[in-house]
Formats: structure tokens, C-alpha cells, sequence
């Protein structure tokens, strides 16, 4: 039993760590809005900082141009940038989408995108939701036929994040009109700058633009910009997922640590006699500790290649509730001045808790609502029967 | 990282896996829990004979010189299956503490413990029923007599020897003495968890130099680290346990039918399982996250297993709690298994200091003041 860095992941970290330093976060100019999961804002500039030190593909193999790294290095990168507060909000669609490219192709995906992955030019909006499928995904509407060369793809995607400032969406879309639910579908690639694609911005509660709503009217997608083999789009969306849970959350563990650290400064300057605060912000620690083993639990076995879903849908579950429970600590703790927002001029901690309280209500229905992660744990991880469908 | 068993460590699970289902099944446990002495003296024999007692002392006195890892990974298993029985006491905590100790008396017990033939326990709490030196007021002198008692003593009916950690002009000071030693008295305690628990009298019990375990004064540096290794114990045992309540809810689940399904095809006893399991799975990786970093050494060991400590009980209790919702009025009843784990883990989460006190550690770690505010 290990849960050390090795001196090559040790000495990695010191090299985020001066990258850091040499680079604060807060030089880089924001494109986008942080959405809290630990992530920070989507920054361009930033995102490309990370390719040109050659980390967004580190972990590829040689053969799409990376240097065969193992997965742990990722851990460090993001734990790393987590603590430090950067804006990396872009990422998790990076690692994830260029991982589906790698394992499943197409050839061409995979010499014309992953390069600007690399780099940090290209990032990427989901295309799984849609008015009338959220939990319900199979329910989608979106359809896509060959025509000659080309997909043409109809539809309509919603809760689509940063779509409006990402490069390129992977589409799930119905590519065989004759099959019904997990059959027949497709994920497809799909540039921004495509005729025919409206992508329209939808404020949130926070009063910022995270999520878009993205209509496709006959957008023509090259065929081979599938990836892997059409039909083979529900898989992909399965083993997507426990990917895209796991590296979009796998940071908030080392962010509400982050939070807390903020909390407790505060309770010290402030309210430096309180016991019951005292108490409540260490037995908050406590929580967060067990939230960071059980992702590196769940990192481990992603690194094995061994079946994760369990922890993997665990980890975002105790995530996302344990945020909320740490963002509404902050909240009772600032009392009255909580709700200040930042850059407001009696505003604490810069606004971070007032912003980041919002957002958390956001992350148990992103990706996968924290009911949907129960039901996958006790159906994939525990072999509870699944629930009959209504017919 | 490596967050995967040793070999010797799968072999030391499986083997105490299949010994403890074989030889120490829940009706044993069960008639154990409601006998006033529950003590099985074969078990004791066979475990010995295992080298179970023996894992954490060294070769040249006897054991096998295993690491904390190997004896958690034990534990782990003893929990699943609510083993009863002084195993913590004696062979973790005790142990431990002798081991640290050295001198001729508890070089001389370690061996007799190795092979069963005798059975130490801790006396440390008092009145007050605090894990605290503050709390200590037995006097000890050595050469004296002790005059005063302990409670909350753990398998003193059973133990042939005790620790016990007093007050001297110096400070909190320890001393072995044997249980038949002159003056000492043993009054049970009648707790509804089932752990045998027992109030210690010292009346004019004679104590010589001979009898202390290292320095006067020195008894709360020599037993921290054995009540660290018993918290983890403590914590292990508990994630054991509520692994098996985990396991007993999905198999009742799975089975028991109503409504015209079983009752694991509803989403409302879906996610109380998926709920047991994250509990589960988060307190048995941070235990051993804990575990890891004081075997090696690191410098944020101690607020690490009070974290441990503090979390496993609050997430084990609440597998136990929600687990009885599951089970249904069945776990209610004294025959079915399901309360045995619950107040095991319930014992568990009281001893080797309950989570205020752990809570304390923690607050210090994360950046407050060392006193807490008064």
C-alpha cells in the first residue's frame, strides 16, 4: 500500500509547481466562466501555456505524439493546478475527448485534432443532453444520414458547457433511423465554425454564461470525423462517462481544500473565539480527506484499467454533496457578508464563497445527476436488478 | 502509488477469511454477544496457533514481525465478520505499547502472547471517560501502592495482565501488572454493544520498580503511539464491519420480494445501497491512506488517522443506521446478524477516542491556534 508520488511524479509536481509560480493564475485572462468544480475559468491562454510544456499530451503514446507518461502524471497536473487555483476549466473535455480519440479513432480524428489538442488550440463542448433527454439521454432526438461523404447532422443540444468559446462538441446523435434506444447511435465530431450551427448562450443563477443551447440545421460533418465505427456511439457514451466523471470531478477534493483553508483564515481573523466553527471547519476537513482517498482509490484502478465505475460514481456523488456542504459552511460562516459579490466593496475572501455557493448547485445534476450516479452504482457496481422501465 | 494488497497480505485475508467463516460464523458471534463472559477460549487457541496474536511482535521474541499494514489487513477481516474478543486490545494496542516499552517484563510477556498463553489489556480511562492525560488520576508510584480504579477496561475478565496508565509526581506514568496481582478486583459493565467492558479496582495494590513501563512521567509519550496504531485498528475493524452490513443489505435486497419485485429494483432502496457503499469505500481508502502515512513516517501522520478515526466511525454508523431501513423489521429482531455490526461499529467509534477528541487534532492541522478556545 502506497500513497505516495514516485520521484519522477515528485518531481513533476515541483515542475507545476514552478511553472506556478513563474506563471501566476491570475495573469492569465479568463474566456470563460469558472463553474467551480475546482477547475478554475477557461482560459485560452492558459490552456495553451499547458501544450506548449507538451502536458495536455503527455500520457499519449509516441505514436499520436506524446511521450507515454503514466495516467499518475495527470493526477499530479491536476491536483497541482487544483491547489493553486489556476483556470483549467477546459481540460477535462481535452483529456477526455482526446482519450476516446486515441482508443477508438477514426484515423482521421486522430491526425487532423489530436496536433491541436496538443497544442491547446482545440477544445471541446458535449453534445449529450437535449430538451427533452436529460436523465432520460437515450430519448434524443438529434439524427445524423450519410450523404456521400458527409453526415448530416439535425438537432438540437442544451446544457452544453463552453460551448460557445470551445473550438469543436462531440455529438451523440442517431445515425441508423431505424434503431431504437442504445442502438444506432453515433458520436460525431463537430467543428464550430460549421455552417448551419447556432450555438446561444443560457445565463445561470450565478448571472454568468457557462451553459449553451446548440441548434443544428444541416450541418455537414465529414464521415470519417466518427469516432470509432458509426453505431458504436452508446459504448462510447458508457465508458465516456466514467471517464468524464472522473476528470471532471476528480479536482474538487484538493479545490474544497483550498476553500477550507480560505474558511479558516477567515475564522481566525474574524471569529477567533468560536468553538462551534472551529469544529465544524475541521470536521469538514475530515470529509474532504476521505473524498481525496476515495478518488485516488478510484485513480488507481483507472490506472490498473481496472473497472472504476463504482468509486468513479461514488467520488462525484460525495463530490458534489460534500461541495455543497462545505459552500453553505462558508456561506452561515461569512453571515450577512457571504452574499456580497465579488469585486463589491465589503465583499470577503474576494466573493469566491458567494460564487462558488452557486455554482455547486449546478455540479449534482451536471454530468449525470447525483440520482442517475446512485442507480449506476447499485445497478453496475452493486448487482441491485435495474428498476423495470415504464412502458 | 499502489493501492493494492501485498502477497503475504492477500494470503493473511483470504486465509482469515475462510478460517473465520468456517470457524467463527454469526451464530457464534451472536451466542458470544449475549453470553455475560463471551469468550471463546478455542477460537483464542486456534488464532494463536494462526499467529494472529502474534503479527506485530518481533521474530526474536516470538512473532512474525509483520507490519501495521499486515495486522489492518487483518483486522479488516475480523471486523466483516464481528470477531469477538480481546484482539485489539491485547494484540494491537497492548502489544504495541510493550513492544515500545522493551525491559525485561514485557520482553518476557511479549513470547506468552505470541502464543496465546496469556492476554494483556489497557486500563487508561477514568470517571471523566476521556482519552486525555488531563484526565488521569490514579495515583502510580513506583515504589508504591495503588489505590483508586479504571473503567471501561476491555476483556479484563479474560486478561492475565493488564497496563495500566496513572498519575505520577511526574506525570502520567504506566505500569504491567499481572491481573492476579493482590488488591486488584474485576466488576463487568453491562453494555448494550456486547464488547466485554469492565471496571478495574486497585485497593492498595503494591507496585514496584520493577513493574513500570518506561520512564516515570513518560506513560502518555510511550502509549501514544499504541492508541494511534488502536485508532487505526479501531477504524479498520469498523470499515470491516460495514463492508458486511453492505453485503448483507444488497443480498436482502436482491431476494426479498414486495410489490411484485425485489426490493433492490426500487430506486429508494437503490441509493440507501449506493449511499452504504460510498460510505464504505471512502472510510476503508482513507484508513488506509492513514495507515500508510504512519508506517511511513510521514510528518502529517497523527491528524491523519484522528481524520481516519473520526470519519470511519461517522460513515460506518451511518451504513449501520440506514442499513437497519434496508433490512427492514427483520434487522430488528436479536436473531438477525445486522445489530451485531451495528454496535460493534458503535464500540468501535467510542474507544481509541471518540471524534470530538479526534476533532481536535484535525482543527490543529488545518491552521487553528493549539488551545482551543475556551
Amino acid at each position: 500500500m502506497d500513497f505516495g508520488l514516485s520521484g519522477a511524479e515528485q518531481a513533476f509536481a515541483d515542475e507545476v509547481r514552478a511553472f506556478l509560480r513563474a506563471h501566476p493564475p491570475e495573469t492569465f485572462p479568463p474566456d470563460g466562466t469558472d463553474a467551480g468544480y475546482g477547475s478554475g475559468a477557461h482560459s485560452r491562454t492558459f490552456t495553451r501555456a499547458l501544450g506548449e510544456r507538451g502536458w495536455l499530451s503527455m500520457t499519449w503514446p509516441r505514436a499520436h505524439g506524446g511521450q507515454d507518461r503514466p495516467l499518475s502524471h495527470l493526477f499530479v497536473l491536476l491536483d497541482e493546478l487544483a491547489a493553486a487555483g489556476a483556470p483549467f476549466g477546459p481540460l477535462a473535455g481535452c483529456l477526455q475527448v482526446s482519450e476516446s480519440i486515441i482508443r477508438n479513432g477514426s484515423e482521421t480524428l486522430q491526425r487532423e485534432i489530436l496536433p491541436l489538442v496538443a497544442r491547446g488550440l482545440a477544445t471541446f463542448w458535449q453534445g449529450y443532453s437535449e430538451p427533452g433527454a436529460g436523465s432520460d439521454l437515450l430519448a434524443l432526438q438529434t439524427r445524423a444520414r450519410l450523404d456521400g461523404d458527409h453526415w448530416i447532422l439535425d438537432g438540437r443540444k442544451i446544457w452544453s458547457s463552453h460551448a460557445g468559446i470551445a473550438t469543436h462538441g462531440t455529438v451523440l446523435a442517431r445515425t441508423d433511423p431505424t434503431s431504437t434506444r442504445n442502438r444506432g447511435l453515433s458520436m460525431l465530431m463537430v467543428d464550430n465554425r460549421s455552417p448551419g450551427l447556432e450555438v446561444r448562450p443560457i445565463r445561470s443563477l450565478t448571472g454568468q454564461v457557462y451553459h449553451y443551447e446548440v441548434f443544428m440545421d444541416s450541418v455537414r460533418v465529414p464521415h470519417d470525423w466518427v469516432m470509432g465505427k458509426p453505431g458504436e456511439g452508446f459504448g462510447q457514451l458508457l465508458r465516456g462517462l466514467d471517464t468524464d466523471r472522473f476528470w471532471g470531478r476528480f479536482y474538487k477534493a484538493p479545490f474544497l481544500r483550498r476553500i477550507l483553508g480560505l474558511l479558516v483564515e477567515y475564522v481566525r481573523a474574524e471569529r477567533p473565539g468560536d468553538p462551534v466553527a472551529r469544529r465544524q471547519l475541521a470536521h469538514a476537513a475530515t470529509e474532504i480527506a476521505a473524498l481525496r482517498a476515495l478518488f485516488h482509490r478510484a485513480a488507481f484502478l483507472i490506472e490498473r484499467g481496472l473497472p472504476a465505475t463504482g468509486p468513479v460514481s461514488a467520488a462525484k456523488v460525495m463530490a458534489d454533496e460534500l461541495g455543497q456542504r462545505v459552500l453553505s459552511l462558508g456561506m452561515e460562516l461569512l453571515g450577512p457578508y457571504g452574499v456580497l459579490r465579488a469585486g463589491s466593496r465589503w465583499a470577503r475572501l474576494r466573493g469566491e464563497i458567494e460564487h462558488q455557493y452557486q455554482t455547486s448547485w449546478g455540479h449534482t445534476l451536471a454530468g449525470g445527476t447525483s440520482e442517475i450516479q446512485r442507480t449506476t452504482i447499485a445497478v453496475r457496481a452493486l448487482g441491485l436488478p435495474a428498476e423495470p422501465r415504464a412502458r | 502509488m499502489d493501492l493494492s494488497f501485498s502477497p503475504s497480505q492477500q494470503i493473511l485475508q483470504q486465509s482469515a477469511r475462510a478460517f473465520l467463516q468456517r470457524h467463527c460464523p454469526l451464530e457464534r458471534v451472536q451466542a458470544l454477544a449475549l453470553d455475560p463472559r463471551g469468550f471463546a477460549a478455542d477460537l483464542w487457541k486456534e488464532i494463536a496457533a494462526l499467529g494472529w496474536p502474534g503479527l506485530l511482535i518481533p521474530p526474536d521474541l516470538g512473532g512474525s514481525g509483520g507490519s501495521l499494514g499486515d495486522a489492518l489487513a487483518l483486522v479488516e477481516e475480523l471486523g466483516r465478520a464481528c470477531f469477538p474478543g480481546p484482539f485489539i486490545a491485547s494484540a494491537v494496542v497492548a502489544t504495541t505499547a510493550l513492544a515500545a516499552a522493551g525491559g525485561r517484563r514485557a520482553q518476557a510477556l511479549l513470547p506468552a502472547l505470541a502464543l496465546g498463553e496469556r492476554i494483556c489489556t489497557v486500563a487508561v480511562l477514568e470517571e471523566p471517560g476521556r482519552l486525555d492525560p488531563e484526565a488521569l488520576t490514579l495515583p502510580v508510584a513506583t515504589p508504591g501502592r495503588l489505590t483508586g480504579r479504571k473503567l471501561f477496561v476491555p476483556d479484563a475478565h479474560v486478561a492475565t495482565d493488564v497496563i495500566v496508565l496513572g498519575r505520577a509526581a511526574t506525570g502520567p506514568t504506566a505500569v504491567l501488572l499481572p491481573m492476579e496481582r493482590a488488591g486488584i478486583t474485576v466488576a463487568p459493565l453491562d453494555s448494550m454493544t456486547g464488547d466485554k467492558l469492565f471496571e478495574l479496582g486497585f485497593d492498595d495494590v503494591e507496585a514496584g520498580p520493577d513493574d513500570r513501563l518506561g520512564a516515570p512521567g513518560e506513560g502518555w509519550a510511550l502509549l501514544g503511539p499504541a492508541f494511534r496504531v488502536g485508532a487505526l485498528a479501531r477504524s479498520a475493524e469498523m470499515a470491516g464491519a460495514a463492508r458486511r452490513v453492505l453485503e448483507l443489505c444488497v443480498e436482502h435486497a436482491r431476494v426479498r420480494v414486495q410489490g411484485g419485485r425485489p426490493i433492490g429494483a426500487y430506486q429508494a432502496i437503490q441509493h440507501a445501497c449506493a449511499d452504504l457503499y460510498r460510505d464504505v469505500e471512502s472510510a476503508r481508502w482513507l484508513m488506509w491512506e492513514a495507515a500508510w502515512k504512519l508506517e511511513s513516517g510521514r510528518s502529517d501522520a497523527f491528524p491523519a488517522v484522528a481524520a481516519a478515526k473520526t470519519y470511519c466511525g461517522e460513515a460506518c454508523l451511518r451504513v449501520a443506521r440506514r442499513g437497519h431501513q434496508i433490512m427492514g423489521a427483520i434487522g430488528y429482531s436479536e436473531e438477525h446478524p445486522l445489530h451485531l455490526f451495528h454496535k460493534r461499529i458503535l464500540a468501535a467509534s467510542l474507544d481509541a477516542g471518540e471524534s470530538t477528541w479526534h476533532l481536535e487534532a484535525v482543527a490543529r492541522s488545518i491552521g487553528f491556534p493549539q488551545e482551543p478556545p475556551s
